[in-house]
């Protein structure tokens, strides 16, 4: 694996929150999480660069809603 | 690209011995290459014993449309994707690629992120296709194992899942020891199988290499 490297990170209380919640809900650390944040944003930004758009689905009635990028 | 290289071993076939290889974290340009000058001219032979001696399409290797060049320059630069190889006398003997942006299924685990493996293929001369005896066996459980210890490094807890090409369903089921979930009727109908975090120290525990 390649080399790791650390940096400071400020958070308000509320990203703190969110951070914790999805690291309990993920049985992750909160380091894995952000890594795992990163793979995601990477991945949806190379998409919407290359014209593709990201929709949400409801699993009940099927309706679409785009997510818009900036 | 910079790879790490650990050594492992595969069992010759032939002579029963464990011969000595490596484990890359990577596939590079010299693993599509072997794909491409090595792996290609047996594929393309097989297929010709294989429509001379008139087995039906279901029997032929499901891997065989499979591109890796393409499938490697999808991933170019993505921190989504991973790939491992292993190589044996200066050839590539079997790939993988592997996905981390997708959630478990199974009940208890639904929602936690696994490793999912969306391609593995092992040489052709490893593969025990027309009754022919396989060089290297261990190729594909190295490579599973690959996939579950990045799963464990990842803090994925070893979680891992996949879509079977129907030849390959005993091999995740048995071999590796997956649960399967049956078919998924939104992917062409595949066995989806999945390991869980017991499955997984079980199978990193009792994992067979020669």
């Amino acid at each position: 694996m390649a080399g790791k490297k650390t940096m400071t990170l400020n958070l308000t209380d509320a990203e703190m929150t969110v951070l914790e919640e999805l690291s309990t809900k993920k049985d992750m650390s909160k380091t894995a999480v952000l890594r795992q944040a990163l793979r995601l944003y990477q991945l949806v930004q190379m998409r919407a660069e290359r014209g593709d758009k990201l929709f949400l689905e409801s699993e009940t009635t099927k309706e679409k809603a785009e997510l818009m990028l900036l | 690209m910079t790879t790490s290289v650990s050594k492992v071993y595969l069992l010759e076939m032939a002579t029963g011995k464990a011969v000595e290889a490596e484990l890359h974290d990577g596939v590079t340009e010299q693993q599509l290459e072997d794909w491409e000058t090595k792996w290609f001219p047996v594929l393309f032979a097989r297929q010709q014993q294989l429509v001379r001696t008139g087995v039906p399409l279901a029997g032929w290797s499901q891997s065989r449309q499979w591109s890796w060049r393409d499938k490697m320059a999808r991933i170019e630069c993505l921190l989504a994707y991973q790939t491992f190889c292993i190589v044996c006398e200066c050839v590539t003997q079997g790939m993988i690629q592997i996905d981390m942006t997708k959630s478990a299924r199974l009940d208890g685990q639904s929602g936690k992120p696994l490793v999912y493996i969306e391609y593995l293929e092992v040489a052709p001369w490893n593969r025990t296709e027309l009754g022919q005896q396989a060089k290297f066996g261990g190729v594909g459980s190295i490579l599973m194992r690959a996939a579950v210890e990045h799963s464990v490094n990842e803090e994925f807890h070893g979680r891992i899942g996949l879509h079977s090409l129907p030849q390959a369903n005993d091999f995740y089921g048995n071999t590796c020891g997956m649960m399967d979930l049956g078919p998924d009727p939104d992917y062409e109908n595949l066995r989806y199988f999945e390991m869980t975090p017991e499955l997984a120290r079980s199978f990193l525990d009792n994992g067979r290499e020669p």
